[in-house]
């Protein structure tokens, strides 16, 4: 630093702890909310294929990203809560920046009828080191404790 | 018309793992007085117009803009925050230049990210909350809505409320792209440690770089995997440090005796938030530079750049962006790498100044570092780093996990870019 005078004991500066009340409500949006509220009575998704390019979203959307243009009730569509494993890594830290106790697979899912994909956590059924392109399935909650949140999803399991 | 934007003026603090000592306005009042010091000029009465680089969370306050305007100089004068990397930064200073409104504009990026507690779970905070962050796990507080009065199950809370210790990282994505990288580029873990191996090693030439480390790939191969195929070594580690430029028509550099560096052009673009629909090449650097070439007039950036710095927050960055900036083909860039073309004496020098590998993250401030780099290569003032007769350079940034927002700045010696 430049100052004349500067700190040289290293218990000198004094420090503040704080934090920031910081808590909201999401909410989840047209094209959120049918797709959250199906959730809790099937174990498929909801996916709206925009009219112009036939881009198919999942989670599905209000307009098209590309076009710009409104998808319309009559474009939306039931795809299977299922897919193939594109990407995967096993994360071995938390927020933190700890290790974590159980690692966690996490894959980008490229969802089944769609051009869309999702992030899951991935359940396999031998330890595999390649999960590339594997088939995996949603695995929900029983229906009745199904609240509609992303959480309903427990994981996506290895398919067969 | 014809108004020219240039720098003629920088000054940084020193870049460190943490900064007890002096809090983050005194942090920015050092790099903004060293700025005005080399520029020679008051700010009190020869800045037009001020920017700083900031986002509250970062900060620890809300409305940053607001806690601005003391400590760059900036009191009852015209200030405001880009809420994005310092080229973004930068560029809006060109553009109020550009009207005619403004003839000196200071630009300020900093990261005083020591002082930030939860850095992991800040940036989990920048993931979509209800389709995306989720699968990172428990997210809320027991308690989680402000007022007692909303019982703990009303609003339904997103993710459940078991121990908090168990959230990903969020440079989990990281894991996912340099996956998606190695297959796309056919490229190899080790070709992706060498980047890290070089811009660690060029450190040692940068006074204000201390991430500096002599490392062999093997070393950086043998680090853990933290988010396979991404390793510890892999991840540049988080760095505190401030940095201005001032900005300023050519006839304003003409009249303070100083020799300018010429802003050419630049380029900015952002990515669809959705990691659904997203793609993972960089994108947005290549949306960036084709902006930035098309203004500067370089018909053949490969050949018209003498010194290149872009971003490397991650080891394999380094190539995706060197690929994405169109100055290696497909898959091309860990070769060039290879046959030294990216050293100090190769075809495309890249961040001789140790990028974020070797000076570090400096969040919002990264794209000002990597801008300070080239202006002190195109002022001949790299010392023993200095490329030689070095004209023209370009620094690209990219926001980090879990950005898709990237700029590209070029400078050059001269007015017009020479091709
Ligand atoms: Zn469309």
């Amino acid at each position: 630093m430049t100052y004349l005078e500067k700190q040289s004991n290293p218990l000198d500066p004094v420090h503040f702890r704080g934090n920031l009340q910081a808590d909201y409500l999401y909410t989840s949006g047209a094209a959120g909310d049918k797709f959250f509220k199906h959730i809790m009575e099937n174990d498929s998704f909801l996916a709206s294929e925009c009219e112009e390019c036939g881009t198919v979203f999942c989670p599905p959307r209000l307009y098209c990203e590309d076009c710009f243009v409104e998808i319309p009730d009559e474009k939306w569509k039931e795809v299977p809560a299922k897919g193939t494993v594109r990407l995967f890594t096993t994360a071995m830290l938390n927020t933190f920046g700890e290790p974590l106790e159980v690692p966690k697979i996490i894959g980008l899912i490229d969802i089944e009828g769609t051009d869309s994909s999702m992030l899951g956590i991935l359940k396999t059924k031998d330890q595999k080191q390649d999960l590339t392109g594997i088939t995996v399935e949603a695995v929900f909650r029983p229906t009745q404790e199904r609240e509609g949140t992303l959480k309903d999803i427990l994981y996506f399991n290895e398919s067969g | 018309m014809n108004r020219k934007v240039c720098i003629v003026g920088v000054g940084h603090t020193n870049f460190n793992s943490m900064t007890p000592d002096v809090s983050w306005k005194e942090f920015m009042y050092d790099a903004c007085k060293k700025a005005y010091f080399d520029a020679g000029i008051n700010p009190r009465k020869d800045v037009d117009s001020f920017i700083t680089c900031a986002e509250d969370y970062w900060e620890g306050f809300g409305i940053f803009d607001e806690f601005v305007p003391d400590q760059i100089g900036a009191t009852l004068r015209p200030c405001c925050t880009v809420c994005g990397d310092g080229i973004q930064g930068m560029a809006n200073a060109y553009m109020q230049i550009m009207t005619g409104l403004m003839d000196t504009v200071a630009v300020e990026a900093h990261s005083k990210v020591s002082d930030l507690l939860t850095y992991g779970d800040v940036v989990l905070h920048a993931m979509d909350p209800l389709f995306e962050k989720p699968v990172s796990g428990p997210v809320e507080r027991e308690r989680y809505a402000g007022s007692p009065s909303y019982p703990d199950n009303n609003p339904k809370p997103l993710v459940g409320s078991t121990d908090e210790k168990e959230r990903v990282h969020p440079y989990f994505l990281a894991g996912l792209e340099m996956q998606h990288y190695l297959r796309s580029a056919k490229v190899t873990e080790e070709q992706c440690a060498s980047v890290a191996v070089k811009n660690k090693k060029n450190a040692f030439l940068n006074p204000y770089a201390i991430n500096q480390a002599d490392l062999s790939s093997e070393d950086v191969m043998s680090s853990e995997y933290l988010f396979n195929p991404l390793k510890r070594l892999d991840i540049s580690p988080l760095v505190d440090g401030a940095i201005c430029f001032v900005l300023a028509e050519e006839s304003v550099a003409k009249k303070l005796g100083i020799e300018p560096i010429y802003l050419n052009g630049f380029g900015y673009s952002s990515e669809t938030p959705w990691l659904s629909t997203r793609g993972m090449d960089a994108g947005y650097a290549r949306q960036a530079v084709n902006m930035a070439t098309k203004m500067a007039k370089l018909k053949d950036p490969k050949k018209a750049l003498d010194v290149v710095e872009v971003d490397d927050r991650f080891s394999y960055k380094e190539l995706q962006h060197i690929e994405a900036l169109g100055l290696a083909g497909p898959g091309e860039a860990a070769q060039l790498l290879e046959e030294g073309e990216l050293y100090k004496d190769g075809s495309l020098p890249t961040n001789l100044s140790g990028g974020s590998m070797g000076v570090g993250n400096c969040l919002e401030a990264t794209g000002l570092q990597r801008s300070l780099e080239i202006i002190t290569q195109l002022r001949g003032l790299a010392g023993k780093r200095q490329v030689t007769d070095a004209e023209t350079g370009l620094a690209q940034s990219w926001r980090g996990i879990p950005s898709g927002t990237g700029a590209v700045a070029i400078f050059s010696r001269n007015p017009e870019v020479k091709t």
